[in-house]
């Protein structure tokens, strides 16, 4: 703090522009140096980190998937053995789950929400530092597993017995529990951190109805994840104690109970695809509303449908389960709620087709991902109408026509809005311009390569092709398919490898871009590209959902924050009225050296449970020197 | 920065992964080795194979080959006489007390010949392997110390903790009144 020169009046009121910005950029700057990289808590380093961790992640899992489509491109292919292939497609459906999809979107809003929202920071910024930290070795647990031919082989879902102790040998199962606890400490982490943040930290004036669609998404989806994910925690608990300690919660011979596990996963499972997909929905109202120059048409019903698809999103697991037996009136129940699901997502559907047609559209890159997502998006809409039903779905459960469909609705739903969002906000996020002639192509090669891809799956799936077979019959006709599928998947893959070129390439040599290129009317385009680590010099205040659309020359800001803290304003819940200001954590290691001391607990104890034991001596250390009272002004309240 | 993070998982995972190894399918060559058991004539103890040794005593600390001997355990009956290890009409293995060696060699000949007081030849119904993987699986069974591998339980009743928690004890080494 000495470094810092402090006048008599510590307020920003009386500072000309210059002077702020240099105390601020003091306050507010992570320093340079390993320790000072490895103690950030600036939510742009930390999600920037997450979005190119998770990316990476897609890129594993991508090679995953050509390995897959590989081996099956002909009958009775001899290219990956079948205990490998087994790992293979577990490791990658494992890994797009909680390693890519939740994590990425979770990354744009912990990079996105405090800009967004025209706050200095997300709240509990050391939690957001520890969420990375835990993240990441899950991932890599996972992954060197994987390397050492110990990756799990049960399916993405790990269902018991398969999994539990008579049949799951070795540690592979163990491995999926434990990469499960790593990714859902994190992912519960981040979405309390979003849903203070959006609460109590939004820009004076910014009520509930003048949110943007992006963070309404994320507030949502934050809820969905903290109700849906301790379910699965209670799952992988009981199935790491199952076959470590010899519990017998999936015993049936003790008492315990198969189906649980079932309905404990897909308690989880379903929203988790909601969990997903309302991020990408975000990302499609504010890319739509910005290249159609016109505000989003039908704010509230669209803001309604998140609801009511995260509403909706619990009571639906049991579409995954129609053929283990249920009652009658249970099945019936879930496939009414199933298909009342496509309810609100087509009231979404017919908003951002109304914003399109009542706007002048500027057809730029992001807006062609939309396109792509809203035809592909509809298609796998209709298929999940289909499987809804009981006797279709007995038909093809099991089948690749359920892969086909849930490919539609994650790549085609939650991916092309993805990589929209990457092409919309990289200049903010890297100050550069990602090229707009690529772009096209990628989207092109993307969106032509996924259909021929995934919808001959369809066909397959009806003529009765197993999913999680390593290999078929050359006598069950699937050969030719087979093979169309497999080099359609090539097509997909070059334009994957295409958006990798460009975003690199564009990391160094892209045009430098403009604050707001897009001419875009949300508030994290009204501070420089990219921004600074104070996000802000003066908190702007805000009249209207469109901000920056309605006052374009200048902006109201609010001032009287100090600058030899740092402070944050805190505002109502409802009205975003300006009620205090607020300290916000200073850098620190002990996030980083806590989540190592989980980690270690973590993996050890998959090998002893007296793991848990001594394991959390170092946690408890870790932690207590995280909350020691260190006297610095951010204590003081 | 990274690599910090990765180097302790990476030794982590190098040191587990001898117990994680899955041999699907054995040389025909590694196979015939495995069979080369020189027993005293006594036909308990010996020397086991020497390919057995080379391959660093694999089916005793592998968690696969015994998880594949625990299934070929039930698969095959030995539970008929030996129940879960409690002993009915054949003998015990928990009590520690071996009639024919504690030694694999003299486990792997106990199965594969047979023994005179009632234990049927096996080496006829099961490969070399699958008499390995049964052999390491035995053994566990009455082992009074924790390995590093150890199957887990089965989904049925429970007669006694889990494999992989501490070794089964019950009690003092006593030679059977039978």
């Amino acid at each position: 703090m000495s470094t810092l020169d402090i006048s008599s009046d510590p307020r920003d009121t009386g500072l000309d522009e210059r002077a702020l910005a240099r105390r601020l950029a003091d306050l507010w700057q992570t320093p340079r140096g390993i320790i000072g990289t490895l103690s950030s808590v600036d939510h742009k380093i930390i999600g920037r980190r997450y979005i190119v961790t998770a990316f990476f992640f897609l890129l594993l899992g991508g090679v995953l998937a050509l390995a897959i489509r590989i081996q099956l491109a002909k009958p009775e292919n001899r290219f990956l053995a079948p205990d490998l292939y087994n790992q293979v497609f577990t490791v990658h459906g494992a890994n797009m789950m909680f390693l890519f999809a939740v994590p990425v979107m979770e990354a744009f809003a912990v990079y996105l929400v405090p800009l967004m929202i025209g706050t200095r920071n997300i709240a509990f910024p050391r939690l957001n530092a520890f969420s990375y930290w835990i993240y990441l070795p899950g991932g890599i647990t996972l992954w060197v597993a994987f390397a050492l031919d110990m990756g799990p082989d049960v399916g993405w879902f790990a269902y018991v017995p398969l999994s539990g102790p008579q049949y799951g040998a070795g540690k592979r199962a163990d491995i999926w529990a434990q990469m499960i606890t790593f990714t859902e400490v994190s992912a519960l982490a981040v979405a309390v951190e979003l849903v203070v943040t959006i609460f109590k930290q939004r820009a004076p004036g910014m009520s509930l109805d003048k949110i943007p669609l992006f963070v309404w998404s994320m507030l949502v989806t934050s809820f969905l994840i903290i109700m849906a994910m301790p379910a699965i925690m209670v799952a992988s608990t009981t199935l790491i104690l199952d076959r470590l300690v010899g519990t017998h919660f999936y015993n049936p011979a003790e008492g315990g109970d198969v189906l649980l596990w079932q309905h404990l996963f897909w308690f989880f499972g379903h929203p988790e695809v909601y969990i997903i997909f309302l991020p990408a929905v975000g990302m499609v109202s504010t890319i739509v509303s910005t290249f159609a120059r016109r505000p989003i048409f039908g704010y509230l019903p669209l803001v309604l449908a998140l609801f009511a698809t995260g509403i909706l999103a619990f009571g639906l697991w049991v579409h995954h389960m129609f053929v283990v037996g249920l009652p009658r009136v249970g099945e019936s129940f879930f496939t009414a709620s199933s298909m009342a699901i496509a309810v609100p997502n087509g009231i979404q559907i017919f908003c951002w087709l109304a914003t399109l047609w009542d706007g002048r559209p500027v057809f730029k890159t992001p807006l062609l991902f939309v396109i792509a997502f809203i035809i592909t998006f509809v298609i796998g809409g209709l298929t999940g109408v289909m499987v809804a039903s009981v006797p279709l779905d007995t038909q093809v459960h099991d089948t690749y026509f359920v892969v086909a469909h849930f490919h539609y609705v994650l790549v085609g739903g939650a991916v092309f809005p993805l990589l929209g969002a990457v092409y919309y906000w990289y200049p903010k996020i890297i100050g550069r311009m990602m090229s707009e002639r690529l772009g096209r192509w990628v989207a092109g090669l993307v969106f032509v390569g996924f259909n021929l891809t995934f919808f001959p799956m369809h066909i397959l799936g009806l003529i009765g092709m197993p999913r999680r077979v390593y290999t078929y019959g050359p006598e069950m006709n699937w050969g030719s398919i087979n093979l169309f599928v497999s080099l359609s998947a090539a097509i997909l893959a070059a334009g994957f490898l295409l958006f990798f070129v460009d975003a690199i390439r564009s990391a160094f040599s892209g045009e430098p871009a403009p604050e707001n290129p897009w001419n875009a009317p949300t508030l994290e385009w009204a501070t420089s590209s990219p921004p600074p680590s104070y996000n802000f010099e003066r908190i702007p205040v805000v009249s209207s959902s469109d901000p920056l659309w309605e006052t374009p020359e200048t902006l109201p800001v609010a001032t009287g924050l100090r600058t030899d803290r740092r402070e944050l304003l805190l505002t109502s819940l409802s009205e975003a009225n300006p009620q205090a200001r607020e300290s916000s954590p200073r850098d620190s290691i002990w996030p980083f050296l806590a989540a190592i001391a989980t980690t270690v607990m973590l993996i050890s104890s998959i090998f002893s449970a007296w793991a848990v034991v001594w394991g959390s001596v170092p946690i408890a250390v870790t932690l207590i020197a995280w909350f020691w009272p260190k006297g610095t002004p951010e204590d003081a309240a | 920065m990274r690599l910090v993070v990765v180097m302790p998982f990476a030794m982590l995972a190098l040191a587990g992964c001898q117990r994680e190894e899955r041999s699907l399918r054995l040389d025909p060559p590694v196979e015939a080795g495995l069979d080369e058991v020189r027993v005293m004539s006594n036909g308990i103890g010996g020397a086991p194979p020497k390919v057995y040794v080379a391959l660093g005593r694999p089916y005793e600390n592998n968690a696969f080959d015994l998880d594949q001997g625990k299934r070929l355990y039930d698969w095959f009956g030995c539970t008929g006489c030996h129940a879960h290890g409690g002993g009915n009409t054949g003998p015990a293995f928990l009590d520690g007390w071996w009639q024919y060696g504690a030694d694999p060699v003299s486990i792997f000949v106990s199965i594969r010949d047979g023994r005179t007081a009632g234990m049927p030849a096996f080496g006829r119904y099961l490969t070399t392997e699958q008499i390995w993987q049964l052999t390491g699986y035995v053994q566990t069974i009455g082992a009074y110390s924790a390995k590093t591998a150890a199957p887990s339980r089965n989904d049925e009743m429970q007669s006694r903790p889990s494999e992989n928690r501490a070794p089964a004890t019950l009690g003092a080494l006593q030679p059977p009144s039978r």
